[in-house]
């Protein structure tokens, strides 16, 4: 029988508040890995194998996860979780995971993993749930902005992206403007199973990116300008994060829509804001009948800097989850998020107030797919059972 | 007490300058988090690591709150190894 499991029993174990992150990062450690499991306690961890591998081959896979755990695992500080808002316990009449249903009724239909059409009925509710957004946004008198979907490689580099977050970049190229190389694609590009097959050198170096977060670009739109007075925006857009073999149905997409309203000011302002438009949003949450937790989180920051900072960002309170039930898995998906930035932004992109002081940022930000996906997660396909203000807010929509 | 404090202010300084990879003598004796590029939130965490070696104390998200400029860290010090 072929071995195609490798066990490994870190010593330390992982401690259970590290499990899901660890967990999440294996999905990238080989592409000869097809899954990770650690157990419940921590003390031992599967990974599961496309074939039997010669012994060099184990080896390796079992050093880089070696490294994974003595990276994000040794020393790591336990983080100290805040929590703003506990609905949990909020009673609603659907247990089953929806997404049979919508495939079976033509509502979702999968590209490729990680991307998803969506038919009539989510498009609805995530037009309704946007426009509940919108009018919180207006409530903040906030400007509205479009992005587009790309985003400048030197931008990222600017941020640090590329350290923090390599494993969820997306790249855009196009072919490189020689007549002959073009000539020479046409003739000879095809999709084998592992993907597009091309010449090589046919495409040009890499100068822009899909984007991975709305409020990216409008740090990017405010470089080197000194702000009259605090701003607040915004916007809607596509956000592109790979996931690897984490991407999952709707919960985990690799191309999805975020909305979100970004501050821009003094520190104060940002902070005020970023409470203010979470207790507004609650009131939301509820009207919905959502059954939720908001508390304290961190970013998916890649292994390296993994460590330091989630701890920074857990002592600091930098950010905050909505996380909404799934009944059919008794656990929970972040649905949104409330952040602050401190000034990173605006040391990185220059921009000041009138005092001379770089500005600070925050945004709240939410998945509308995830949203939604909640949402039916909780209430199901009967839309009498449904919230008032859901049932008639998607009758009226188109 | 003053020399006490000094004592802080110079090894802390020292440290800081191993962590942030720059002479002793380009940081302010008011340094804060933010102050220089090199203080950030990767540096921040550095240099508490590094303290918490040489130090031996226990790192935690209060101090890492807290910590936040050369006086609050060489004022944490003087309590903590003073106790």
């Amino acid at each position: 029988m072929p071995d195609t499991t490798l066990i490994l029993h870190p010593d330390p174990g992982i401690p259970e508040f590290l499990i899901g992150q660890v967990q999440a990062k294996l999905a990238y450690l080989d592409e000869s890995v097809e899954k990770a499991i650690i157990s419940p306690d921590g003390t031992s961890l599967t990974l599961f194998l496309d074939s039997e591998l010669p012994d060099s081959r184990r080896q390796e896979i079992k050093a880089k996860a070696n490294h994974v755990l003595d990276a994000m695992v040794s020393g790591a500080l336990k983080p100290r979780i805040k929590v703003l808002e506990d609905h949990l316990d909020r009673t609603v009449p659907y247990r089953k995971d929806p997404m049979p249903w919508l495939l079976e009724h033509g509502e979702v239909y999968e590209e490729s993993p990680g991307m998803f059409s969506i038919g009539p009925l989510l498009t609805r509710l995530i037009a309704y749930f946007e426009g509940q957004l919108v009018d919180l946004a207006k409530t903040f008198d906030a400007r509205p902005y479009r992005f587009p979907a790309l985003i400048s490689a030197k931008f990222l580099e600017q941020i640090d992206y590329f350290h923090s977050f390599p494993h969820s970049l997306t790249f855009a190229s196009h072919l490189r403007q020689d007549l002959d190389l073009i000539e020479r694609f046409s003739n000879e590009a095809h999709c084998s199973d592992e993907g597009l097959e091309v010449p090589p050198n046919s495409f040009a170096k890499v100068r822009a990116l899909l984007s991975t977060a709305v409020c990216f670009h409008l740090y990017e739109a405010l470089n080197h300008s000194k702000l009259k007075e605090p701003l607040c925006a915004t916007a809607v857009g596509r956000c592109f994060r790979y996931e690897a073999s984490n991407l999952s149905s709707l919960t985990r997409l690799w191309d999805f829509t975020m909305y979100e309203i970004i501050f821009v000011g003094p520190k104060d302002f940002v902070l005020e804001n970023r409470e203010t438009a979470g207790q507004r949003a609650s009131k939301l949450y509820e009207s919905w009948g959502l059954a939720y937790k908001v508390e304290s989180a961190n970013d998916p920051f890649f292994v390296g800097e993994f460590k330091k900072q989630a701890a920074f960002q857990s002592a600091f309170q930098l950010k905050y989850e909505v996380q909404a039930q799934l009944p059919y898995r008794e656990n929970r998906l972040a649905i949104g998020s409330y952040n602050y930035h401190q000034d990173f932004f605006g040391r990185r992109m220059h921009i000041s107030m009138p005092d001379e002081s770089f500005a600070n940022t925050g945004c709240i930000a939410f998945g509308l797919e995830r949203l939604a996906f909640a949402f039916l997660a909780q209430y199901g396909f009967d839309q009498t059972v449904w919230p008032q203000a859901v049932r008639e807010g998607v009758s009226c929509g188109i | 007490m003053a020399q006490q404090s000094d004592h802080y202010q110079t090894a802390v300084k020292s440290i800081m300058a191993d962590a942030f990879n720059l002479p002793k003598e380009q940081l302010a004796d008011d340094i804060a988090f933010g102050d220089i590029p090199q203080w950030d939130s990767l540096g921040h965490m550095d240099l508490l690591m590094a303290l918490e070696q040489h130090f031996a104390f226990e790192l935690d998200a209060d101090l890492i709150a807290e910590l936040t400029s050369i006086d609050a860290i060489c004022r944490y010090l003087k309590e903590d190894q003073n106790a």
